[in-house]
């Protein structure tokens, strides 16, 4: 089984747990993409919701084991073929959850650009927005660097 | 005749290009050159057409989609 470590760089990405774990109570019962469902009947939609939302607990779960005695000791996370897709939907998850409720001051444009004036934020938009950024990145990391035995087609 | 229902992927500002293409591949066994045709679809267009079918398996493509948080909406023949 294919496995990838990452060091990350503990004084940077450990004060954006916090906002992590904020964004997983908030998202403990709602889902981060509220979907339209009009063409299903209600108590078929209810079930489609509550399934929706079961997988997306367990997904940020897979996401928030990462930070683990290993990585407070050396800064290390890791990837194999059972957490990846998991952390790829809860970086998501988050990555909305993020835009819908700390970062509505900011465009699309600069978000999907990523060319924003730091210097200029306040402290809890600037923390929200690296936490933004650097859960794109954890994506990226997972999408272009792991084969496709971990994101099997 | 039964109703044909298609899947419909439309955009979002947050997920990645790399990602859209990634789930397309993944729930709907696109290959690279189709997952990212509709992926820019999606994109330039804010909306792409990805399954066209009967209901059941329309159901499940939206499910599997909107579980990789993708916005995924069912619509029938008969809306139109």
């Amino acid at each position: 089984m294919k496995r990838v470590e990452v060091k990350l760089s503990l004084p940077v990405v450990a004060p954006l747990l916090d906002v992590i774990r904020e964004l997983s109570s908030e998202l403990n019962k709602s889902l981060a993409a509220p979907q339209a469902l009009h063409d299903l009947d209600q108590d078929f939609r209810g079930a489609w919701i509550n399934e929706l939302l079961e997988g997306q607990n367990q997904d940020q779960r897979a996401l928030l084991s990462l930070f683990d005695a290993q990585f407070f000791t050396e800064g290390v996370v890791a990837f194999d073929e059972v957490n990846a897709e998991p952390i790829v939907r809860a970086c998501t998850a988050f990555r909305l959850q993020l835009r819908e409720r700390r970062l509505k001051s900011l465009s699309d444009e600069a978000l999907e650009t990523g060319e924003i004036d730091m210097t200029g934020l306040e402290e809890p938009v600037r923390k929200a927005f690296m936490c933004y950024l650097f859960l794109a990145t954890v994506q990226e990391l997972i999408i272009q660097h792991l084969d496709s035995s971990i994101i099997g087609s | 005749m039964e109703n044909s229902w298609r899947v419909v992927v439309l955009n979002d500002p947050v997920n990645l290009m790399s990602y859209v293409v990634m789930v397309f591949k993944k729930v709907l066994g696109f290959d690279e050159t189709k997952a990212r045709k509709h992926m820019l679809e999606v994109h330039e267009l804010g909306r792409s057409v990805v399954w066209v079918g009967v209901r059941e398996t329309a159901e499940a493509h939206v499910f599997a989609l909107q579980q990789w948080h993708l916005t995924a909406v069912l619509e029938s023949d008969e809306a139109r």
